[in-house]
């Protein structure tokens, strides 16, 4: 049959979304276990000091309490996805040296499981710890000073992590350049929000494993990490997960999983933990705040020709995926340009802030937000149009990176850009030359209207030298006929609806319709490892796993086997990490191109924005289920708008000032543009699964510039922060007399 | 996390004070509860052992005009105040500031006297009502009384009322003659939540001919722990011509005599001082507009 039609590219309806929109299905904090009991976590009260004694008897005696466990009954106690540096749970008497230090104050110390919540919530405030204070070092540049305090004993100046990129011959370059800018931008910090806070139930299975339910974003990984604290093999712990609320990075790191397990195991009870908003804000990591220097030179006819920039990201007390995150904000500050003479150096440096990590762009969003205001004060400079300027200078099949290679084939840059800058009807072309229509007029003249662009490129996967690889099994069942398919993946539908695709792929592998198609997945007993859901990796890494599945099965089929199983390790083509000297490298296989034509009006004289229209452009390769990939797009802009002109996590001496959702804002329906219009462009990635590449992070990565440069063209001044709130744009604009009557 | 043991709907004023005497200081009124829940469930407030919801009590959710006089019963929502068009014509910046409190959910659940009780400096159907000279109806100690609405606020989150043992039953203020007019704006962030940044109400009484301002009210907040009116400027406008000149010299003298704070993770003082400037230019020229087109109560 041709399945084409009928299978990729179809809307199909998500799966479980009647259950999600009923109340029916069942998130982590839904489901109750006979006989359960509830856990709290005592966080740390401090940014930075030494525990030298808990005294938890009081909390013992609380009636109803059932054990009060600390950082001595860890039997191994630290994890980290990339170096174990944090102590599951901080205080003296651990197997590790150095965990009776709290570094942040996400830190754990103790936990308290009771008979009940109420009776856990009460007692793990009678819980005395004796702190002895040390120095807090919130800022990065505090930070890497010689006399800062050193939050790690191994890590010098606290500099985590230190990339440089020395590409072709800087001091040529600018003595090439016509025109010089320059610019400090600075980045905040960005809670995940997802709807659903942290929960989840541990309790022994029948084979008597250790069996977490949690909401994450890679059981395999949460296996692991669970079985190294807990001094465990791989399969005595078993992680499940039921519906995840959302996770957009915030998943990745460990939260409950590992404190669940631990009194589980002790206890031989379920036991179970719902987190506040509160303490999920505290509790778990949030996007780096990045201070980015950069200075980029073009000749007059607007060609670049050097770029330099120094990037300096607050990781927070603990690794986390600080590593992969400045390694893409590294090999991104120089945006997707081909740019012949290079010179960076990213750090990564630990402070007492609440841990950076994963979030919806992994860096990208910071490093665009320099690249793309660069370029858009370049064309302004060079007195040229910002769409012109880029086309002759972006990224194409046979350019090279500052890191010395070119991008992986199918490099559509250029036709995203000019496709979705006429699509859009913010920009207009005639030949070459490319021109901006003029917005409506602002209803009032104390508003002011602009049109703005940003474009921007991510990595499909983790890469950097990392084997990206990802399992699948397909079982086809039926006698003359296929007459059911199970698909079994383990990537997590953490509400993208990568299930959904699952079984669109599958069926199209398979040549089957989609109804036969059905998904095993979210359980280490039942699946093997296909890797996180993260780094727009998963339609792309399933996809080529499923494909490799269903062909080995059908193979079997053909050989009358009954039911026939087919199983499938993808391993993505390979790849480097930077070198050490000059950042040279292959860093990823995949990615995704994404330009973005954005219309706001601010109020002058108030400082408010709203951003009326956006228009984001994606090469998909191919849709394999476009309203899905409608619904990344326009929940990605909405979330890209939260940072560029809302959240503003507000800290002071490592303590979170807003840990609320009435303090922190996020967006409402109130404040989302009037419009999103997702313009889907089908080049097909050759490596890709039917094509598709990756395309989760991508409408998130150039919102934040393309507003700044909306909002240069309303007033002609410069935004070099985020967010931009009301307050921070009067500011800068009273200083350029704008606003004042 | 349970945040309360009992909890009584009450349906008369009389029910409600009784179980407040019952209880002893162990029952508080909840009155729509979008501040009072919050506070519990964010540990800022203990659990209560029993709460007594008073949006039902019929003689508390009507909006009643008496001649010239408007009587608002304490729980009516604020979604039901910017839907009334009585009180548009006659109490046009309270429908304003009313139509602006936190998102819809806590519009249509929210009461004006629920703002008023919990506070607040910066509430912004409270700032209207300072702007309209309000008095408020309290049952203190069993005892019936009319009270000016400022005496309300004795301290940031302090009211004159105990919630345990008191209760506020209703609003009663002028309605807009001719040549009476009234406008709020705010500055918030952003548009779907509460956390207003600055709130201004302004209430104005023009001179037969228009030309003049008669009298003016003023309500600016938060520029302290409680609402206050800005006496100062109200009484410079009072003879003055209602020109450009006289409205630059009252944003001048706001400027001088508000000073207003700098609040951790709203805004800065400079911002807020710059805020005074652009909410005055804004709300006192549309309530100078209303106030020379209102019409008599006896014409509707």
């Amino acid at each position: 049959m041709t399945s084409q039609d009928v299978n990729i590219g179809r809307n199909i309806r998500r799966m479980g979304a009647v259950e999600k929109v009923t109340g029916e299905a069942l998130y982590p904090g839904d489901i109750d276990l006979k006989n359960q009991l509830w856990m709290k976590i005592r966080f740390s009260d401090r940014a930075h000091a030494r525990i030298t004694a808990i005294d938890t008897r009081q909390a013992e005696a609380h009636p109803g309490v059932v054990a009060v466990f600390t950082a001595a009954d860890v039997p191994v106690n630290e994890y980290g996805l990339l170096i174990p540096d944090q102590p599951v749970l901080c205080g003296p008497g651990s197997s590790k040296p150095g965990a009776d230090i709290v570094r942040c104050i996400s830190d754990q110390v103790a936990v308290v499981v009771a008979e009940t919540e109420q009776a856990a919530a009460a007692a793990v405030y009678l819980i005395d710890i004796t702190y002895e204070d040390l120095p807090v070092v919130t800022d990065v540049f505090a930070a890497m000073a010689d006399s800062a305090p050193q939050l790690h004993a191994e890590v010098e100046n606290n500099i985590q992590t230190h990339y440089r990129i020395r590409h072709g011959d800087i001091e040529q370059g600018w003595a090439q350049a016509d025109v010089i800018v320059e610019g400090e931008y600075i980045t905040g910090h960005q809670e995940h929000a997802y709807l659903q806070p942290e929960a989840g139930l541990s309790y022994l299975d029948d084979e008597g494993r250790v069996t977490v339910v949690v909401a994450g974003q890679w059981v395999h990984e949460d296996q692991e990490q669970v079985a190294h604290a807990l001094g465990l093999e791989h399969d005595q712990v078993r992680v499940i997960y039921p519906n995840i609320g959302g996770a957009f990075g915030g998943r990745e790191d460990m939260s409950v999983q590992i404190v669940l397990g631990l009194a589980a195991k002790k206890l031989q009870r379920p036991v179970k933990i719902i987190w506040s908003r509160e303490e999920s804000i505290i509790g778990h990591h949030k996007r780096h705040p990045i201070t980015i220097h950069a200075r980029w030179g073009a000749t007059r006819d607007g060609k670049l020709v050097a770029a330099e920039a120094e990037v300096f990201g607050d990781a927070g007390a603990y690794a986390y995926t600080t590593p992969k995150v400045m390694g893409n904000a590294h090999l991104m500050v120089c945006g997707p340009y081909e740019i012949p003479n290079a010179k960076v150096d990213t750090y990564g440096v630990y402070t007492n802030n609440v841990p950076s990590g994963a979030f919806r762009g992994f860096g990208g969003p910071q490093a665009a937000f320099a690249a793309e205001c660069q370029m858009n004060k370049l064309a302004e400079a060079l007195g040229m149009d910002p769409v012109e300027l880029r086309l002759r200078n972006v990224l194409r099949d046979d350019s090279v990176m500052v890191v010395g290679t070119p991008l992986p084939p199918g490099v559509t840059l250029d036709r995203v850009l000019a496709e979705g800058a006429v699509e859009s009807g913010f920009w207009q072309r005639s030949g070459d030359r490319w021109q901006r229509v003029p917005p409506n007029p602002a209803p009032d003249s104390t508003r002011r209207r602009g049109t703005g662009v940003a474009m921007g490129f991510k990595n499909i996967g983790f890469s950097f030298g990392y084997q990206e690889n990802s399992w699948a099994e397909i079982e086809l069942h039926g006698q003359a006929q296929i007459e059911r398919v199970v698909v079994r993946q383990a990537g997590a539908d953490v509400g993208q609806g990568a299930h959904t695709a699952f079984q669109q792929m599958a069926a199209e592998a398979v040549g089957v319709p989609v109804e036969k198609v059905e998904v095993v997945s979210h359980d280490t007993a039942f699946t093997g490892n296909s890797g996180s859901a993260s780094a727009s990796r998963m339609t792309f890494m399933a996809g080529n796993a499923i494909r490799g599945a269903a062909e080995a099965a059908l193979e079997k089929w053909t050989q009358e086997d009954r039911p026939a199983i087919g199983t499938y390790t993808y391993l993505a083509p390979k790849t480097s990490p930077f070198d050490p000297e000059t950042g040279q490298a292959t860093p990823n296989f995949a990615y995704g191109y994404v330009a973005q034509f954005v219309e706001v009006e601010v109020d002058v004289e108030t400082g408010q924005v709203e951003v009326l229209r956006v228009s984001s452009a994606h090469d998909v390769g191919k849709a394999i289920n476009p309203r899905l990939i409608e619904g990344q797009v326009e929940g990605g802009v909405v979330q890209a708008l939260g940072y560029a002109v809302m959240e503003n996590l507000v800290t002071r001496d490592g303590m979170i000032l807003n840990p609320y959702l009435s303090t922190y804002l996020i967006p409402t329906v109130w404040d989302i543009p009037h419009e999103v219009q997702s313009i889907i462009l089908e080049y097909a990635d050759p490596r890709g699964p039917w094509g598709a590449r990756g395309m989760a992070e991508m409408p998130y990565i150039p919102l934040a510039p393309a507003i700044a440069s909306a909002l240069h063209d309303a007033t002609g001044v410069w935004f070099d922060r985020v967010p931009l709130t009301p307050e921070t744009i009067v500011m800068k604009l009273r200083e350029h007399g704008i606003g004042v009557i | 996390m349970q945040l309360w043991n009992r909890y009584f709907l009450a349906s008369s004023v009389d029910e409600t004070l009784e179980l407040l005497l019952q209880y002893d200081g162990q029952a508080r009124i909840i009155a729509g509860g979008t501040d009072l829940l919050i506070e519990m469930r964010e540990g800022h407030r203990p659990p209560q052992p029993v709460l007594v919801d008073i949006t039902a009590i019929p003689a508390l959710t009507t909006i009643e005009q008496d001649n010239d006089q408007i009587i608002l019963g304490a729980c009516v929502t604020h979604a039901r105040i910017t839907h009334s068009t009585a009180l548009q014509k006659r109490a046009t910046c309270l429908v304003e500031s009313c139509g602006v409190v936190g998102g819809p959910q806590v519009r249509n659940v929210g009461t004006i006297g629920g703002n008023v009780a919990h506070a607040l400096p910066a509430g912004d159907g409270t700032t209207s009502l300072v702007a309209l000279d309000a008095e408020a109806e309290v049952v203190i100690d069993g005892e019936r009384h009319w009270r000016p609405i400022l005496e309300l606020f004795q301290g940031p989150g302090v009211s004159l009322l105990d919630s345990t043992r008191d209760l506020l039953v209703r609003f009663r203020f002028q309605a807009h003659q001719p040549h009476e007019g009234s406008a709020f704006d705010r500055i918030m962030r952003p548009q779907g939540v509460a956390l207003p940044i600055l709130g201004c109400a302004v209430w104005v009484r023009l001179n037969a001919d228009n030309s003049h301002y008669e009298a003016a009210r003023i309500c600016i907040a938060p520029v302290g722990p409680t609402p206050r009116r800005i006496t100062a400027v109200e009484n410079m406008l009072a003879g003055c011509p209602a020109t450009e000149d006289t409205l630059e010299a009252a944003v001048a003298l706001a400027q001088e005599v508000i000073k207003p704070r700098t609040s951790k993770y709203r805004a800065t003082a400079p911002y807020r001082s710059e805020m005074v400037a652009v909410l005055l230019r804004r709300a006192l020229p549309a309530a100078v507009e209303r106030a020379k087109t209102t019409m008599p109560v006896t014409s509707q």
